[in-house]
């Protein structure tokens, strides 16, 4: 079967500096991959190759089994890669429904309606609700979003990925700058979207303790390098990790 | 949120209430029906104007270019084409409409002062042609020797050239029509879409919006509505200024607007009602009416960023 | 026919001058503080009437020196009173602060000074043509052209070779950066407003001595100012500097040959180079949007 997502030999120089070097890695359809490392490992510059915020230095990327290298980030979206930002990206002012509507709109090409027939305003509602309720944000709908938790706020920023209907997630460090509490309500999330709706998900971390119960499959890397791959388990047991990543005080 | 709509729905009742009784009234407090006339003709340009600003959160700083451009439209066509209103009107806001149209193709891509930047300078050249183009635009003096026509509807006429109440239903007619088809605007998918560039281009743009070719439309809408304003403003006056081109007319729409609240939907015409009673009161009290403005402006923007209609709202930020 | 050449060249020598003038210190102040100063015409017409007030007492080569110092010292006022609230805001209050603030300097000037024109004395030895063959060619415009060439010269030695300057030309490159290096950077937009209203009272005493004074006098240099900066490409000063020089030269050669578009030629370079070349002639891409 054609992997999900396949990275082969991606090289990101900046002038002399070589930010991401020579790092490959295959996600399967519904697996969840976690990309980790420590601060500076390059981790950033290789998220952004995937989105598509520049094209590699060397190497391909290919999404179902289609070399998407020159592919920009926006056109990346249309071809089914959802994303979510490391600072959360969302509509403050607007409620969390309008934030959700205006995704379903532009994802299934209404934007540049003026008007709406009563079947297209039922097909937006029912989307939006869809959404609403994977992300459980429907009793908050009616919220503005600024208004919202730290949690809330990246949820409904994931439920308007969602309302692209993406074939694949892309989350960059979802729980970046959150307390325990709402990094549990933020996993639950993406672990029920991986569970039960059966998304393929790529999320790049550096806080360990989200990534070993979360995903199928982790990549480590460090200075710009992949240092191992495998199961939660076995990075677990790894000294090479060991040595470079969990020694050090994060 | 119900508390928000029912709010919103009193407000709505109340304005149009108010609008609807102006005649009877306004005199009670000394003013006339042509003053209204003219809250209603700023109120609309500031309204439309209010598209780009409050709800695109796009900076233009040249819309008297296309309020102008209304007026010398309406005024042209009644004078050298046809003595019919309703066809002036059309003529008026199709020139300034597609004159911004035309304008918007060259500033969808420049963002914040720089974007303000330009739209002053395209709104020089509509005041710099309209001031030197003498023979055909009546230059500094502005364009005189026309005068608005009756409505003819076959059956029966109905005589705004010289009744003046008739004339302030006229006006509030068709702006209630303008303002009815900007709040249709503002509730469909494409309205949202200028929110989400308000609120987010970035985030906007990662949904896939494609963020130039709506901030260009949004633009001659906007530009599109504030010609139809400027062709009222050459029936109220049967007359067109080239003044009514300059950038210190373009200052004194965004002032109406951020005056009234920026961020409501009746914000701008709030402001319309402080701006024309201000200007009334002012110039006929003291010789010194800019350094009045002027003081008013700079207090406005340091002490009520957000308007009169913004102090009421919660939630808002400037 | 020579002689309307070089009359009209070298008025549109000076005529670009001003513009330069003016329009380096809108452009350093956009620049650095992304505020567009409609009141900069308004600090010339100050600079013109200080000059006016201190020539019986200091002559004209003392308001030459001190008028554009208060001008100067009146900007940072400005700035610390009024502008500096707004810096963190939505620019269209900026816009509207300045665009309030020129409309109550122009009804103080004419308060003070009355709505009438006033002329600025110059001395004698400048009002003596420079031959009799070129007699409008006066010692006046050649002095001014000279005074321009030396205070855009100590403006661009200024940028490059004082702490002040330097930090200024990094704080409009990266601002973060400078500020995270430990830049007070609220203190470097004052002195740069400063600066620029600098230029603004210098453009005004030399104005002022061409042409007089009255209160609107800057309202006819801030338009070709905006669009010097358009033209030159929004971030650069030294695009400032050749807008202003090409659209003055330009309507004044203009002038020569089709009197009637001297004015229009402005806009129709503007237009050029937004079709052409968007981001001005030596604009930096990432300033523009």
């Amino acid at each position: 079967m054609t992997p999900k997502l396949e990275i082969r030999g991606a090289t990101k120089a900046f002038g002399s500096l070589i930010a991401v070097s020579d790092v490959s890695m295959t996600v399967q359809s519904g697996e969840l991959r976690a990309v980790i490392g420590p601060n500076g490992a390059g981790k950033t510059t290789y998220f952004n190759l995937i989105t598509g915020f520049f094209p590699p230095t060397s190497g391909e990327i290919l999404l179902d089994g289609q070399n998407i290298n020159r592919v920009p980030a926006a056109g990346r979206v249309k071809l089914g890669m959802g994303r979510t930002f490391q600072i959360t990206e969302i509509f403050p002012e607007l409620t969390v429904r309008e934030n959700a509507r205006i995704a379903v709109e532009t994802g299934q090409g209404y934007s540049l309606r003026f008007w709406l027939n009563a079947g297209d305003r039922k097909r937006i509602d029912d989307a939006c609700d869809e959404v609403l309720e994977m992300a459980r944000l429907t009793a908050k709908a009616d919220r503005l979003v600024g208004e919202l938790s730290h949690g809330d706020q990246r949820a409904a920023e994931i439920a308007m990925a969602l309302a692209l209907k993406p074939s694949l997630l892309l989350l960059d460090e979802p729980t970046a700058g959150m307390g325990d509490e709402e990094t549990y309500q933020v996993t639950g999330l993406i672990r029920r979207l991986h569970r039960d709706s059966k998304y393929t998900i790529v999320l790049i971390e550096h806080d360990m303790r989200v990534v070993f119960h979360l995903a199928d499959r982790i990549s480590v890397l460090a200075e710009g390098k992949l240092l191992a791959e495998g199961t939660p388990e076995q990075i677990a047991a790894n000294e090479v990790v060991q040595n470079a990543y969990l020694g050090k005080a994060e | 949120m119900n508390a928000l709509l029912r709010h919103k729905y009193a407000t709505t009742a109340i304005i149009w209430a108010l609008l609807l009784t102006v005649p009877a009234w306004l005199p009670v407090f000394g003013g006339y029906t042509a003053l209204a006339g003219r809250v209603l003709v700023f109120g609309l340009a500031a309204m439309s104007f209010n598209l780009l600003l409050g709800f695109t959160g796009i900076m233009s700083f040249g819309h008297a270019a296309y309020f102008g451009l209304g007026a010398y439209g309406c005024g042209l066509f009644l004078k050298y084409v046809s003595a019919s209103t309703p066809l002036a009107m059309l003529a008026g806001t199709l020139l300034g409409g597609i004159a911004g149209t035309l304008f918007g193709l060259l500033l969808v891509r420049r963002r914040g002062v720089y974007f303000a930047m330009v739209t002053i300078a395209f709104g020089q050249v509509c005041f710099y042609i309209a001031y030197k183009w003498d023979d055909f635009t009546g230059g500094y003096d502005g364009l005189r020797g026309f005068a608005r026509a009756a409505l003819d509807f076959g059956a029966f006429k109905i005589d705004i050239a010289n009744n003046s109440t008739a004339f302030y239903f006229f006006i509030l007619a068709v702006f209630g029509g303008a303002a009815v088809l900007q709040a249709l605007l503002l509730k469909s998918p494409f309205g949202r879409s200028m929110l989400a560039i308000r609120e987010n281009e970035r985030r906007a743009r990662f949904l896939g919006l494609p963020i130039e070719k709506h901030i260009w439309l949004s633009f001659s809408i906007s530009c599109f509505f504030t010609a139809l304003a400027g062709s009222l403003y050459a029936l109220l006056n049967n007359f067109a200024d080239p003044l009514g081109l300059n950038y210190i007319m373009s200052g004194n729409i965004v002032m109406i607007t951020v005056m009234g609240g920026m961020r409501a939907f009746w914000g701008p015409l709030i402001g319309a009602v402080l701006f024309v009673a201000l200007q009334d009161y002012v110039s006929s009290m003291t010789t010194n009416w800019m350094f009045f403005v002027g003081l008013t402006f700079v207090c406005v923007v340091l002490f009520f960023p957000r308007g009169l209609m913004g102090m009421f709202q919660k939630g808002a930020r400037t | 026919m020579f002689q309307v050449v070089m009359f009209n060249l070298t008025n549109g020598l000076i005529v670009g001058a001003f513009y330069v003038l003016m329009a380096l210190g809108l452009s350093m102040i956009i620049n650095l503080s992304n505020v567009v100063n409609f009141a900069h015409g308004n600090f010339l017409a100050l600079g013109g009437y200080f000059a006016f007030m201190l020539t019986p007492y200091v002559g004209f080569w003392g308001a030459l020196l001190i008028s554009p110092l208060l001008t100067a010292v009146v900007g940072y006022a400005i700035e610390q009173i009024l502008i500096k609230h707004v810096y963190a805001r939505n620019h269209i209050y900026s816009l509207l602060l300045t665009f309030g603030l020129g409309f109550i300097l122009q009804d103080v000037c004419r308060f003070f000074w009355g709505p009438s024109p006033l002329p600025l004395g110059i001395p004698d030895s400048l009002s003596t043509p420079i031959t009799a063959d070129l007699f409008f060619i006066t010692w006046y415009r050649v002095f001014m052209v000279a005074v321009v060439i030396v205070a855009v010269t100590g403006l661009f030695a200024f940028l490059r070779y004082t702490r002040v300057g330097m930090r200024i030309r990094a704080g409009t490159l990266d601002l973060d950066t400078v500020s995270a290096l430990g830049v007070n950077v609220a203190a470097l937009r004052s002195y740069n407003f400063a600066v620029g209203s600098y230029l603004a009272g210098l453009a005004g005493v030399l104005a002022a001595g061409q042409i007089g004074l009255n209160p609107n006098m800057g309202d006819d240099l801030i338009m070709p100012s905006f669009i010097a900066i358009i033209v030159g490409g929004v971030g650069s000063l030294t695009g400032t500097l050749l807008g202003g020089l090409l659209i003055g030269v330009a309507a004044a050669l203009t002038t020569v040959f089709y009197p009637a578009a001297s004015e229009a030629v402005i806009y129709v370079i503007m237009a050029v180079v937004l079709l052409l070349r968007p981001r001005g002639l030596l604009g930096e891409e990432g300033m523009l949007s």
